[in-house]
């Protein structure tokens, strides 16, 4: 009603606003990817000056994101989460439970496509509970998800019962072969890959997206700008959930087992990606391309203390030391 | 007699206004004195300069005759000005006794030592004639009104010689008052000073030795007796600004139709948009039957704590009434949905706009366009070019300034902030406008546009339910007012028919003095 | 061609291992390659002279109390399966077993439950032996007799008897083992896959794979990383490993759980030039090596049949017996089991004792 009535500046040329929108924003954001790309770039410096031969290979880069894969998709998700003013903390237990739920002798007469899906419903029931926990139930992100670990990891024990179940189903195996990749990409990474780019177009591009944030950022604001809330909390906890079911079918190929003790961790690791690719732990902003960033971080430098044969007390530390560092440059640039 | 405390040429200055403009005050021991204003006369930030919580521009303090700095809260505790604030500041999880002696605990050695601070606690409570309360209790427990005592037993803790009260009586029934006042007399006869704000005539009367009268952000008398001293006269000081409101001019009596009937025939009656039956909310306001026009401007007037916020938030869904029903177009609405409010095309402006209604981080256009992204979707795509210029056009047409919709609104002033707000329920075209304290932390200039706004919406055909403490601005803008007393309509009048004078009277003498 | 030296693996012979100890008659499935792998009367052999020998009839009821780590992984998980399963076997026997923890503080909570409880004889896994020693201590000075399994305590006034598997023995037979296989080999390369670097354990096989593969000076341990006895660390280590080493000779891998990752990197990195050897000795490890159809070629055990000759010993101790095969009236205070190295040769032998 009121858009449609002229104001004297409406005669100039919107142009040089538009232009101002590519630049701020983007210029805004990369600068903080730059930091994280410069990293990576001095990690493949090293990585080239200490072990040319086996760093820069294809093998290695295919090792690389390969094991990058897993975590990478569960951090999507833990990103959206964290972006929408929560935190969970379930993840690698769903990853866990999701993993030997699908291979249980059961399951794996069903098949890939049974082992799939089997594996796609537990990581969304998880999810589910979790966000009918926080959303409509009386409790925090923090002791929802705390206590969706310890049961979905007791659960994993109880019903593998400690053992290692081995995936026989040949077609699944085969999923991690070399014969499998598509153009030199192995089918892990294809995944991650769509992951990433779906998280990034849902989080960028679409309303979802846009209420996460707001819900994130303000939540009172929001529940009285009209976004309901609690659906959009629910939801949340629900792409975390199908992020955990992807990620355990994908370990599930990697390994070609299902184990109790899969997604160790997992929680840490893809909070620590999230927040040194520039989440705010507090919500309301964050980037998947900072998260994928993150995880690439993590992942090379893994592979990198590998390779020189440096031991687990040092890539501890190292891992450590870069997430104060990568906090302290987000300070610094913050304040600046 | 010297006074206690003096205060001289105190000036206080933030982005945009000007809270404190040359104040002078001079406390003396064993008085009460006490301060008078509307909101946004500089009553809050006088006390918060003498608790050492702002520190003034220019002007200086003595305190017995020597001058002093007040740089932060500890050093004004040490000289023994304590404060009561309106807004508790007591820990919930605490227990009483902690919250007696948060901050100056008292201790040996490093080791706390409850025992004695449960036994002073007692001891204090027992003075300020509440020895039921348990030391040991959480105070997230107690009434409002022993949360009061609590707070007053922390004040009495430090060795107090002026005590500095805001609106301490705001929560209290007429016993605790009687309590209240009894501990007042008591202090003061033992040479305590004391700062005693209200609205409240009545109580001032009662109590009070001295009264100073402030108005935007300057004293307009200071020092009168607080017993003879005609309301009349106090209710004169207190209005009648020098800050010329530029409130636009009014249309008609009165509430006129949306729009003129298409083609032929008289003009049809006032169309109600929403209504409200019975409307409740229970310890918060009593039932509310309230009707509004298209194109109507209605005015809630009263203090703080009064019903007014409640009212609105209940209206808009964002808390649930305990009775009655609210009504747009005659079908009623989904009890305690925001979404179903905002579908039936209300909006609300909150109160608190920073905590309430912006997304601090974002742009303006993500703020402006926030509900009513699905216009601008497909199956959840958003079409981000058409959002952003649809958003563009509703804060150029508002004048937002500058005049770029990627930036942050967190660099925004209060008054651009408040745009961004309107411009949210602009786009959505909202039938039904809330607006709770619009001009809140907004400059004068800013404020006439505010008001130009407001007017032309209304005349556009939006019905406007209007909150705000500052009297003349609900005058100015309304069609319609109702005065709000402890969560009740208490008046209900045209605009034109009411006055400052009668309707401070209202809010605060609760009775029409006609 | 294999000159035995006196660790390796196939020097296990039934008269040898004979001398060890009989513990009733269940012990012996539990030790040996040979024989009893059913826990049925096999006692007539026993050594009936000495009268106070524990035996498979029912004698004075024992209350057992059992607390170990949290089961997550296949060896635990045997240990416990053992354990119980040992316990149900004899009619005098009450197994009460905690929940298993691997937070220190909950075990010694655990432990202090079972005592209070007045259990007869306490059977402890601690999650970590150094730190539960004063749970052991607590538990012989209010005079129950503590039978510590494997993880040892730092004093030995805190058990009556320690059972245990040997570390440093598995590491050094799996690199002797390794060391004569490539003994023609020149430059030969070895790489280790190693197991949590937190556990002592872990490093007292390193150590024993180190000072074993001194014995030949043309092998060479070129890389080491560490897992963490888990499917998934040991992919991603195996494969980091692979990666850094083109070439190598033989792996000595710690634990066959995480040997199911390592062995997935293996055939995810197309590698079949070396020869790798396992430990701890899983069912599908052993199935592995005797089909022959993977570089898995042996296993170094690490029984968990330690866990029902600990119920063993704990109701020998509880009837006041010895055991059998012994002259001596008590059990003995300490005992070591072999580390044997299970081969395609012997793979039968140890199959029925492999864990899942």
């Amino acid at each position: 009603m009121l858009s449609t009535t002229t104001s004297p500046e409406t005669g100039r040329a919107p142009r040089s606003p538009d232009k101002r929108r590519r630049g701020i924003p983007l210029a805004h954001l990369d600068l903080h990817h730059v930091s994280l790309l410069a990293v990576l770039g001095v990690l493949a410096l090293i990585g080239g000056l200490t072990q040319p031969s086996q760093f820069l290979s294809t093998d290695n880069l295919q090792l690389i994101l390969t094991q990058a894969s897993v975590i990478g998709v569960v951090t999507v998700g833990v990103t959206f989460v964290i972006i929408g003013g929560g935190i969970d903390l379930s993840v690698g237990a769903i990853v866990a439970l999701a993993s030997v739920w699908c291979t249980t002798v059961a399951t794996q007469e069903f098949g890939l496509a049974g082992m799939l899906l089997c594996s796609l419903l537990v990581g969304l029931a998880c999810g589910l509970v979790n966000g009918v926990l926080i959303a409509y139930g009386p409790m925090v992100p923090f002791i929802a998800t705390l206590a969706m670990l310890a049961s979905a990891r007791g659960l994993a024990l109880q019903i593998s019962d400690g053992k290692t179940q081995v995936v026989t189903v040949q077609p699944v195996l085969d999923l991690g072969l070399p014969d499998a990749y598509v153009l030199g990409i192995p089918p892990l990474v294809l995944v991650f890959a769509v992951v990433a780019v779906l998280g990034w177009l849902v989080l960028n591009r679409t309303t979802f997206g846009r209420r996460t944030v707001a819900v994130g950022g303000n939540p009172e604001a929001s529940r009285l700008a009209g976004i309901a809330v609690k659906r959009q909390r629910l939801l949340l906890y629900l792409v975390s959930g199908l992020c955990c079911g992807i990620a355990a079918f994908m370990l599930v190929v990697l390994t070609g087992s299902g184990q109790n003790t899969n997604g160790d961790l997992y929680e840490l690791d893809a909070i620590a990606a999230a927040i040194i690719g520039g989440t705010l732990l507090s919500g309301g902003r964050g980037t998947i391309t900072g998260s994928v960033l993150g995880v690439l971080v993590f992942t090379t430098i893994t592979n990198l203390f590998a390779l020189n044969n440096l031991q687990t007390d040092v890539q501890q530390i190292a891992k450590g030391a870069i997430i104060v560092a990568a906090v302290l440059v987000q300070k610094g640039r913050n304040s600046a | 007699m010297a006074p206690l405390l003096t205060m001289t040429g105190i000036t206080k200055s933030f982005p945009g206004v000007r809270a404190l403009d040359g104040v002078d005050l001079a406390v003396e021991a064993g008085e009460v004195h006490c301060l008078l204003g509307q909101n946004g006369a500089g009553k809050s930030t006088l006390i918060k300069v003498l608790a050492g919580a702002h520190q003034p521009d220019e002007g200086r303090i003595e305190w017995r005759e020597e001058p002093v700095r007040l740089s932060n809260p500890v050093a004004a505790m040490r000289l023994g000005i304590s404060t009561i604030y309106q807004e508790l500041d007591l820990v919930e999880h605490l227990s009483v006794a902690e919250n007696i002696f948060l901050g100056h605990e008292i201790a040996r050695h490093g080791l706390v030592r409850p025992q004695e601070a449960r036994h002073r606690s007692t001891e204090l409570l027992g003075r300020l004639g509440h020895p039921e309360i348990d030391p040991e209790v959480l105070v997230g427990r107690l009434s409002a009104a022993h949360q009061q005592v609590v707070s007053m037993a922390r004040a009495l803790s430090h060795d107090v010689r002026l005590l500095v009260m805001d609106e301490p009586s705001a929560a209290l029934d007429p016993d605790e008052v009687d309590n209240l006042f009894r501990i007042v007399a008591d202090l003061t006869s033992r040479e305590v000073a004391v700062v005693y704000i209200s609205h409240r005539l009545e109580e001032i009367r009662r109590i009070g030795d001295r009264v100073s009268v402030l108005k935007d952000g300057r004293v307009a008398a200071g020092g009168l007796a607080a017993r003879t001293t005609d309301t009349k006269q106090v209710v004169a000081l207190m209005t009648g600004r020098e800050i010329e409101r530029p409130f636009p001019p009014r249309r008609h009596e009165e509430p006129a139709p949306t729009t003129p009937a298409p083609g032929s025939g008289p003009a049809p009656p006032p169309t109600p948009v929403l209504r409200t039956e019975g409307l409740a909310r229970q310890g918060e306001f009593s039932p509310l039957d309230l009707t509004l026009h298209a194109g109507e401007v209605v005015g809630l007037a009263g203090l703080v704590g009064s019903g007014r916020s409640e009212i609105l938030e209940t209206v808009y869904g964002a808390r649930r009434p305990t009775a009655g029903r609210v009504l747009v177009d005659g079908r009623p609405l989904r009890p305690g949905s925001v979404p179903a409010a905002v579908r039936a095309g209300i909006g609300l402006a909150p109160e608190e706009r920073k905590a309430q209604a912006l997304l601090m981080l974002e742009s303006v256009t993500r703020n402006v366009s926030v509900s009513t992204l699905a216009r601008f979707a497909t199956g959840g795509w958003l079409d981000r070019t058409r959002e952003r210029q649809a958003a563009h056009a509703g804060t150029r047409d508002l004048s937002l300034s500058p005049d770029d919709p990627d930036r942050p609104v967190r660099t925004l002033s209060g008054g651009n902030q408040q745009k961004v707000v309107l411009a949210r329920w602009l786009l959505r075209e909202c039938r039904v406008l809330l607006l709770d304290e619009p001009t809140r932390g907004v400059d004068v200039g800013a404020r006439a546009e505010l008001y130009a706004l407001v007017r032309r919406l209304a005349e556009e055909g939006v019905a406007v339910l209007l909150v705000s403490s500052e009297v003349p601005e609900v005058l100015g803008l309304a069609d319609r007012v109702l005065v709000l007393r402890e969560g009740q309509v208490v008046h209900t009048a045209p605009a034109q028919e009411l006055d400052e004078h009668r309707v401070l009277d209202l809010v605060m003498e609760g009775s029409a003095s006609c | 061609m294999r000159q035995p030296r006196q660790t390796t693996g196939t020097s296990l012979s039934p008269r040898s291992s004979r001398r060890n100890l009989l513990f009733g008659t269940a012990a012996a499935g539990a030790l040996l390659a040979t024989g009893c792998t059913s826990n049925e009367n096999n006692n007539a052999e026993g050594d009936k002279q000495a009268a106070d020998v524990a035996d498979d009839k029912p004698g004075k009821e024992v209350t057992i109390g059992f607390a170990g780590p949290q089961a997550d992984h296949g060896w635990l998980n045997a240990i416990n399966q053992q354990g119980k399963s040992r316990a149900e076997e004899y009619e005098d026997v009450t197994l009460v077993s905690t929940e298993g923890s691997n937070d220190t503080a909950q075990q010694i909570g655990q432990i202090d439950t079972l005592i209070n409880k007045k259990v007869d004889v306490l059977v402890i896994l601690p999650a970590d032996g150094k730190a539960l020693t004063g749970a052991g201590l607590k538990a012989m000075r209010s005079g129950i007799p503590v039978v510590n399994l494997d993880r040892v305590f730092n004093s030995p006034q805190a058990y009556r008897c320690w059972i245990g598997g040997d570390n440093y023995g598995m590491g050094l037979n799996a690199g002797n083992f390794i060391g004569e296989r490539l003994k023609d080999t020149k430059n030969a390369k070895v790489v280790e896959l190693a197991g949590p670097d937190n556990l002592p354990l872990t490093r007292e096989r390193t150590q024993g794979f180190d000072d074993a593969l001194k014995n030949y000076p043309n092998v060479k341990k070129v890389a080491r990383q560490a897992a963490e006895f888990t499917v998934e660390s040991g992919q991603q280590k195996m494969s980091a490993l692979l990666q850094a080493e083109s070439r190598f000779d033989a792996l000595w891998n710690h634990d066959d759980d995480q040997g199911v990752g390592a062995e997935r990197a293996i055939k995810q990195a197309g590698r079949d030039e070396f020869l790798m050897v396992g430990g701890a000795g899983s069912k599908r490890a052993m199935q592995s090596i005797q089909a022959d159809d993977t570089v898995l070629k042996a296993t170094v055990l690490y029984p968990p049949t330690m866990a029902a000759s600990a119920i063993d010993l704990a109701r020998a101790l509880g009837q006041g017996k010895g055991v059998s095969g012994l002259a001596e009236l008590e059990i003995p205070a300490s005992i070591t089991l072999f580390s044997a190295v299970v081969t395609k040769k012997n793979v039968e032998d140890y199959l029925p004792l492999g864990f899942t």
